[in-house]
């Protein structure tokens, strides 16, 4: 403790004497504030909760932990690196803004940072996830402002444009998980049978296959870094919610509806819509609900609009999935009800506070 | 009749505080000196009717006035007066009265015409005796007598609710206010206040917690149909009037003006105490339990003290000098802060509450598992310790961030008003009618959503201010109520004030 105080009084006392130096204080601030927390006091209440945002971003890190140690074991120490990458590059832009801007830096970027690499394929080159990662902190964030006025999830924003600029990178090439042993505890990478598979949204889509539940539970089949281990998900989702961080009405409304809707366009066309067991641990789906679409400030205040919200995401994820050339159904519906947010708030409040 | 338990959408326990006030009682000794404010409670200021150099003994009215909505001030010893002059005390400048003790017995003299056997006195009478005594002044709105000493005249009382719900951080004892003979005075007390309020129906609200007076007092009050008793969650803010009248008579509060403009008067179970002891056994209101908590006090207990005791008499010895100490009168979240230490208690105190100051700061606080700390999320190790007490300070515990809408201040809200969204209109200088309809006015300064605040933003002040701003745009909370409640008293004084 003592060691890293005078590390930060050195480096500060350096700052104040180099001009150059000193743009970088938000830096400095940013690691004193996370270090040794406040020394400021309360007005009135005289007291206040000891929960604050780093202790409520450290949980949702918390929450992933299972997911991402898990998807170390599935496809490698690669997967360290890919996660470091989105680090450091998001983390430079956070940092420049925050200079420019003369700022403090936030910690909504410790989330972001973490839930960005999960959302990508095993084998994705790490200039894609510096790119990625940039492109979602800059214009899913900054360029709105900032932590708290963000329209759009910056890790969504970022997935989306590796998408569509590079569809080839980010749709083709699929993995399948280490499942013996150690798996990828001691290895690198998987290199056996790289390329030769497809998730099991497109095996469904092209062949009309269905694999196997448990297989899809616990991580056995191919997928996005982070998305394939679902009991951890479901069990960091459900930690989320129990320690009161998440509200779970977003993700009940959306889950539900993505199990339930299914059933009724099965009758209709029922090669096109795979039934809601399959669809609701497939592709992105958990990950999506528990850990994206939640995020507190791109989603509906109201709780209602939380209703609302999860309802047409649902919706929207499905018809995506069945319908459109592309299975990135949750992506899609995340950003675009995300747009749509600010309306639904609107209108939930016309509503409740009608002029009598 | 003991009704269901009940409680209201929102709010948040506090449970478990460390330092709370043990269910033991000392009287504090006699002050050299007393300060006595010439307004206490509920009522305008008075004019002192004694002078420097006049001899008073402990009871004696010291000031009066039938022609204004007050109730009398008395002396707390027997003594001299030294002194009357103006002082600031809790940002108002009021006169006080200071007098030197000369006489060190304890003895109080009776106010004549008070009698064990009550039934007995007429009911101007004993309206005159809680009159004199000054317990009329009590709670927010005053208890209604023939003397101008509440808004509205004691018939026009249509409810009288008594609560000891104690849903603060610290709360005076239950058990210690309502041990033993106290229990049956109290009820007594509110038999007299039946009688002076012949057309009002009383709730008896207590914390659904101590089931032991719940239950003594259900057994005690079966005989009485005009009684009914509720036990209440200890969510806070439950024991506020614009949260009782909701939860018991399931009605709409004028938010912005007092119970008794809807004709319900709320008091606490001190006052009803005062009352039985006015009525009674003739005592002026001249002595005043408080609880001492928190943890920076050296024992917790319950004191008597004199009104006009100056809080260096009461914490001097009493609190732990080691460290830094924030004094606050009341409550935790909206108190006053004592930062002068020689001004006095009077009628309104009931706790004192010191808890350390902490400007220290802490190596990695938001990794620690928080085995001591409060927090409305369940993300502390506290929250599965139920045993552990928890120790509250003053320290912020984290930066101010943006508010990133996590609508923890929108579920606690007691009155179903959105502080962020409220906040944000604010911040922006937004202020017109859509905030107004948005419920700004409603906002009963609780503290709550401040305290829940992740991003630690002064949700509560930042409300307040466009309150202000709004008001001072020509807009007012009274046409946000006026058009929707049928209030009595209104053109009466309104001296309602928000501590």
């Amino acid at each position: 403790m003592r060691i890293i105080k005078n590390v930060i009084d050195n480096l500060n006392g350096l700052m104040q004497k180099n001009k150059y130096l000193k743009t970088f204080k938000p830096v400095m601030n940013a690691m004193d504030e996370f270090f040794f927390g406040t020394d400021k006091v309360t007005s009135l209440p005289h007291i206040v909760d000891n929960m604050d945002i780093k202790r409520l971003m450290s949980f949702v890190i918390i929450a992933l932990l299972p997911v991402t140690i898990a998807s170390i074991y599935f496809w490698g120490l690669r997967v360290l690196l890919v996660i470091a990458v989105s680090y450091a590059f998001g983390g430079l832009i956070e940092v420049c803004f925050a200079i420019f801007r003369k700022k403090e830096i936030h910690e909504g970027f410790l989330v972001t940072g973490l839930i960005f690499p999960l959302i990508l394929p095993p084998g994705v080159p790490l200039w894609v996830v510096a790119v990625g990662s940039m492109f979602g902190v800059m214009f899913g964030k900054e360029v709105f402002g900032g932590t708290g006025r963000n329209i759009f999830n910056p890790a969504i924003a970022g997935r989306i444009f590796l998408t569509i600029a590079f569809p080839d990178i980010m749709t083709m090439h699929w993995q399948m998980p280490f499942s013996k042993g150690l798996g990828g505890f001691i290895h690198f990478q998987n290199t056996v049978d790289a390329v030769t598979t497809a998730t099991p949204l497109v095996m469904f889509k092209n062949q009309g296959v269905i694999a196997p539940y448990l297989n899809l539970m616990f991580g056995q089949s191919a997928g996005c870094i982070g998305e394939t281990f679902r009991i951890g998900i479901i069990l960091g989702g459900l930690f989320l919610i129990v320690m009161r961080i998440v509200d779970w009405r977003l993700p009940l409304a959306y889950l539900a509806t993505v199990v339930i809707f299914p059933y009724i366009s099965n009758h209709l066309i029922h090669t096109q819509f795979a039934l809601g067991g399959f669809q609701l641990l497939s592709g992105g789906l958990l990950l999506g609900a528990f850990f994206m679409a939640t995020d507190p400030v791109t989603s509906p205040f109201t709780k209602q609009g939380r209703w609302i919200a999860g309802f047409l995401l649902g919706f929207l994820t499905v018809l995506i999935r069945g319908l459109s050339g592309y299975v990135e159904g949750v992506m899609f519906s995340i950003l675009l009800i995300n747009a749509f947010t600010p309306l639904i708030d609107t209108m939930v409040l016309k509503v409740r506070y009608k002029k009598k | 009749m003991l009704k269901p338990v009940r409680t209201f959408r929102g709010g948040y326990e506090f449970k478990n505080f460390n330092g709370q006030a043990r269910p033991v009682i000392i009287e504090n000794q006699l002050p050299a000196m007393v300060t006595i404010p010439l307004k206490q409670g509920f009522g305008t200021e008075l004019k002192s009717m004694v002078k420097k150099g006049d001899v008073v003994f402990a009871g004696q009215t010291i000031a009066r006035d039938d022609s204004v909505v007050s109730s009398p001030i008395h002396s707390s010893v027997n003594g001299v007066v030294e002194e009357v002059r103006r002082v600031n005390y809790f940002k108002r400048q009021t006169a006080m009265v200071i007098i030197r003790t000369t006489n060190a017995s304890k003895e109080i003299p009776r106010i004549e015409g008070c009698s064990l056997d009550w039934a007995r006195l007429s009911n101007e009478k004993i309206e005159e005796l809680i009159y004199l005594s000054g317990v009329s002044s009590l709670d927010r709105e005053g208890i209604p007598t023939r003397f101008k000493s509440s808004i509205i005249p004691p018939e026009e009382v249509k409810h009288l609710i008594v609560h000891g719900v104690g849903s603060e951080p610290y709360n005076i004892s239950l058990e210690l206010l309502l041990k033993d003979k106290n229990l049956l005075n109290f009820l007594e007390g509110v038999k007299i206040l039946k009688r002076i309020m012949p057309n009002s129906k009383v709730h008896l609200s207590l914390n659904v917690k101590k089931k032991n007076i719940i239950e003594q007092v259900a057994k005690l009050t079966s005989q009485l149909e005009w009684l009914d008793i509720y036990p209440l969650e200890p969510k806070y803010p439950q024991g506020y009037d614009e949260m009782l009248v909701p939860t018991i008579l399931n009605q709409n509060f004028p938010y912005g003006y007092s119970a008794a403009n809807i004709g319900v008067v709320i008091l606490n179970i001190q006052a009803v105490l005062g009352v039985y002891e006015a009525v009674c056994e003739g005592k002026p209101f001249i002595e005043r339990i408080i609880a001492i908590c928190g943890p920076s006090i050296k024992d917790n207990l319950h004191i008597k003290v004199r009104v006009g005791t100056s809080l260096k008499d009461i914490l001097a010895q009493r609190v732990k000098i080691e460290t830094p100490v924030r004094v606050v009168m009341n409550s935790l979240l909206t108190g006053f802060q004592l930062n002068d230490i020689s001004l006095p208690v009077d009628r309104t105190f009931s706790h004192v509450i010191a808890i350390p100051e902490k400007r220290e700061r802490e190596f990695l606080s938001f990794m620690k598992p928080g085995k001591t700390k409060d927090s409305y999320t369940r993300a502390f190790l506290a929250e599965m310790l139920p045993w552990v007490k928890r120790s509250p300070d003053t320290n912020k515990h984290g930066e101010e961030r943006p508010c990133i809408s996590c609508g923890f201040c929108e579920r606690t809200c007691p009155v179903k008003i959105i502080p962020h969204l409220l906040a944000k209109y604010v911040q922006r200088n937004l202020i017109d009618e859509t905030i107004m309809n948005y419920g700004i006015f409603n906002c009963i300064e609780c503290g709550l959503c401040s305290y829940v605040c992740p991003s630690k933003i002064s949700l509560m002040k930042i409300i307040k201010d466009g309150q202000d701003k709004l008001t001072m745009q020509g807009c007012d909370s009274a046409q946000c109520i006026l058009p929707y409640f049928n209030l009595k008293g209104i053109e009466e004084y309104r001296g309602v004030t928000k501590l």
